[in-house]
């Protein structure tokens, strides 16, 4: 199990650093550059120039590479271009509002998922358990802009039950504003995650229902139900440990544009701001922490397969 | 010769031109007199583009000048947004009438956000720094300006010829006051002399201003101003609706009838110095032949651009209605799409093919409109929409398209024109006469009529179209006056804002 870890410990720091050279070179590809922004409309080629030396934006592409590999190794992701502030503490600070966004839609995609996913499997081929999974179809088509606008139309704009955008600005200092103020987004992401992730559930269990071990449960006295909780469920919780593994990623992507259409300030947002500023030390370094979270969900999700199937861990 | 002396309230009386003008709509406005003050509050104010950062010294963007001069930043002299030039940190100035001396008297009893009392000696280095650090920007609006010094309180500068365009770049970045050996990070925080401290910057939401209690002049009359930065124009609407913003900028005029719904807000439309600008690039065929660039101006229906924005008029030539030197040049291109298809058959460049390169921001009413009218007169127009970054590196450091659509908000700005160099690549020595010789008038009168025909010429070579003369559009709330109405892409100042206390 620990060689296990190790080996794939290894595999997440080698897939790092082949993102940052990734990273560094395609944000390099990018026509224009901070220097002409900072110059504006108005610069003469001298003062672009000019700019562009100060910025150190002359220095060899690997130097510059070198530099920021170099700076991460001794803990400094590097500083924005435009204000010098550094990278991780504009980071944390939008972090405040995407983390708790994406554990909050992760909550609510679970909490649509789990239960619809079973029922639906439970009631295949009658009326109810059709339109459920019909029903799933059709929520997982929507596309989120849309389900967004509807919601703060209804709850923000008619009822007046929620905001409709922003996040205010003491943040977590007013825990129920805050809170209030993630609901909407959250449940705009959640639902359609959710959606897609009662299919998976939906077929996990059905699966599991044909299993011979379900059948053995059941031929020994538990009812169908019980079987399935008792035997099924963790083969079922392997699968969407995977999915969810996955769906971690469609989160962040969704909360690009979700923290657009509800102008809140996470790092979706800084990171669209930061393309268009062209201020690449600061994407960069966003991009490599995001790409740093998903690496390290998919290892811990294939420890947590190593450690809930006995089968796996006997194979070694 | 051009004296005006100490009205300290003139500045900030030209901003209570509130809520005038609101074009289509018969309801009365609110005005000033049905609100009852309330000094503790907090206006929210939608904006759209955040700046990257506060350095108003050497970032360039329109929105740093919009919200920081003014409101935090001041100079010697401001401009109203009538654009009248008035006195500021100096009570009054004069010029002498050849134009060669400018003399300011600069006002007593100033402190600077920190504490700082400004001295006479804040003024000449300020001056002196934008005019020596090519970095700086605008450092070039001072290029004629030989000496500032000090004498008590008293300011000159003389400069080594004349410059009819000086008080008016002194009413800009150029000209703002800043304390002399301050190591306030201009990039995150401010320290001026304005009505408002900048109380805060949340990156990627916000920009809160704070009243200046120790101002100098008539304090503000709310507490604070937060500028809230929401680019989507559906964010924008809803969250009015929801009651979570005070005013909005940079409102699309055709939303007028959702928001007005309620009775909550009434949509307010100014004149702009906004152009929306389809430069041509003339050193490449087939855009360097006059006829081809005629026809492309008269296949253009300027009225049905006007009506899908919702807002603006139409425009004709380099020089908008509110800057010196304008005039109606519709009759040097009207709409005719017969005369097109003929101009085009002439140059030999029927069926020609031609890219758009414009920003993204500008959404993509424009463009479509723009295909529709080409293709109706035989040209192939592919839309190449782009970030802002790339608009920058591709049309306006490299040169490289056929025709750029940007709206360019700058006022008095015709100077573009005389600069071979500029991405107009519009290169006319009769031109460049005019306006050199404009600068050097000190007549406004005389300065104003030179431009006028130089800009006359401009539109006769048909060097670019304007597509229509945008107009500022912003969204008030019912409990909100005092907001100006014009230009306010260029400046919004908001001391004298009043939010009702109900």
């Amino acid at each position: 199990m620990i060689r296990y870890a190790l080996t794939r410990l290894a595999l997440l720091l080698l897939g790092l650093f082949v993102a940052s050279a990734l990273i560094f070179l395609t944000l390099r590809v990018l026509p224009g550059d901070v220097a002409q922004l900072i110059a504006g409309v108005n610069a003469t080629p001298e003062q672009i120039a000019a700019i562009r030396e100060s910025l150190g934006l002359n220095e060899p592409l690997l130097s510059q590479y070198g530099a920021w590999l170099g700076g991460i190794l001794t803990g400094n992701l590097g500083s924005s271009q435009l204000t010098g502030t550094p990278v991780i503490d504009e980071l944390l600070q939008k972090a405040e509002v995407t983390i708790p966004l994406g554990l909050l839609a992760l909550t609510i995609a679970l909490l649509v998922a789990l239960p619809f996913g079973v029922l639906s499997a439970l009631r295949r081929g009658r009326p109810d358990g059709t339109a459920l999974s019909v029903g799933a179809q059709a929520v997982a088509a929507v596309p989120v802009v849309w389900a967004g606008m509807m919601l703060v139309i209804v709850f923000a704009v008619w009822l007046g039950w929620l905001p409709a955008q922003g996040f205010p600005r003491a943040g977590w200092d007013e825990p129920g504003l805050a809170l209030r103020s993630l609901l909407l987004p959250a449940i705009t992401i959640g639902v359609i995650e959710g959606a897609m992730l009662m299919r998976f559930v939906r077929s996990a269990t059905l699966q599991a229902v044909g299993q011979d071990y379900v059948r053995t449960a059941a031929a020994k006295g538990l009812t169908r139900t019980q079987a399935l909780l008792r035997h099924g469920l963790p083969n079922v919780g392997l699968s969407i440990i995977t999915v969810l593994g996955l769906q971690v990623a469609g989160i962040i992507v969704g909360a690009v544009v979700i923290e657009q259409l509800f102008g809140l300030p996470g790092i979706g947002r800084m990171l669209v701001a930061d393309v268009g500023n062209r201020d690449l030390p600061k994407v960069q370094g966003e991009l490599l922490v995001l790409t740093g979270f998903v690496l390290l969900v998919g290892f811990v999700v294939d420890l947590a397969h190593r450690l809930i199937d006995p089968r796996q861990r006997e194979a070694e | 010769m051009f004296r005006r002396t100490t009205v300290a309230a003139a500045v900030l009386a030209a901003g209570a031109l509130l809520l005038s003008g609101c074009a289509g709509n018969p309801e009365p406005e609110p005005t000033a007199t049905a609100i009852t003050p309330d000094p503790d509050a907090s206006v929210n104010i939608r904006m759209v583009l955040e700046p990257g950062n506060l350095d108003i010294r050497e970032t360039a963007g329109a929105a740093l000048d919009q919200i920081l001069i003014d409101n935090i930043y001041q100079g010697l002299v401001a401009r109203t947004p009538e654009q009248e030039i008035v006195p500021a940190l100096a009570s009054d100035y004069e010029v002498s009438p050849d134009g060669f001396t400018y003399t300011f008297t600069l006002r007593e009893g100033v402190l600077f956000h920190d504490g700082e009392e400004l001295t006479p000696e804040d003024v000449v280095w300020s001056l002196e720094q934008v005019k020596e650090n090519a970095a700086y920007r605008d450092s070039a609006r001072l290029a004629k300006v030989d000496t500032i010094a000090a004498d008590g309180q008293t300011i000159t500068l003389t400069l080594s010829e004349p410059d009819s365009t000086l008080l008016w770049n002194l009413t800009g970045r150029a000209g703002l006051v800043l304390e002399e050996g301050d190591k306030t990070d201009r990039k995150t925080a401010a320290n001026g002399t304005g009505p408002f401290t900048l109380e805060s910057w949340k990156q990627g939401d916000s920009i809160t201003f704070a009243r200046n209690d120790q101002y100098w002049g008539d304090k503000a009359q709310v507490a604070e101003v937060v500028f809230s930065y929401v680019r989507d124009p559906q964010a924008a609407l809803t969250g009015a609706l929801a009651g979570e913003f005070d005013a909005l900028t940079g409102f699309d005029a055709t939303l007028t009838e959702q928001i007005e719904a309620n009775g909550d807000f009434s949509v307010v439309v100014g004149p702009s110095t906004d152009k929306g600008t389809l430069a041509f690039n003339s050193t490449k065929a087939p855009l360097n032949d006059v006829r081809v660039r005629q026809a492309i101006r008269q296949a253009i229906d300027k009225e049905s651009i006007v009506a899908a924005l919702g807002a603006g008029s139409t425009e004709y030539g380099p020089i908008p209605e509110l800057d010196p030197g304008y005039e109606d040049l519709s009759a040097t291109a009207p709409f005719d799409p017969e005369a097109a298809r003929a101009l085009l058959a002439d140059a030999g460049a029927e069926g020609t093919t031609l890219e758009l390169t414009l920003a993204a921001d500008y959404g993509t009413t424009v463009s479509q409109i723009l295909v529709s009218n080409l293709n109706d007169v035989g040209i192939t127009l592919k839309v190449n929409q782009v970030e802002f970054a790339t608009w920058i590196n591709d049309v306006y450091v490299n040169r490289d398209y056929d025709l750029s659509f940007v709206l360019h908000t700058e006022a008095r700005d015709f100077e573009n024109w005389a600069n071979p160099d500029y991405y107009f690549t519009y290169d006319n020595p009769e031109v460049q006469r005019l306006y050199t010789e404009s600068l050097a008038a000190t007549d406004e009168a005389e300065s104003a009529d030179l431009l006028k025909q130089a800009a006359r010429i401009v539109a006769e070579d048909h060097a670019a179209d304007w597509l229509y003369n945008g107009a500022s559009v912003v969204a008030v709330s019912t409990g909100i006056a005092g907001l100006p109405s014009i230009n306010v892409n260029e400046r919004l100042n908001v001391a004298e804002v009043v939010k009702s206390a109900e």
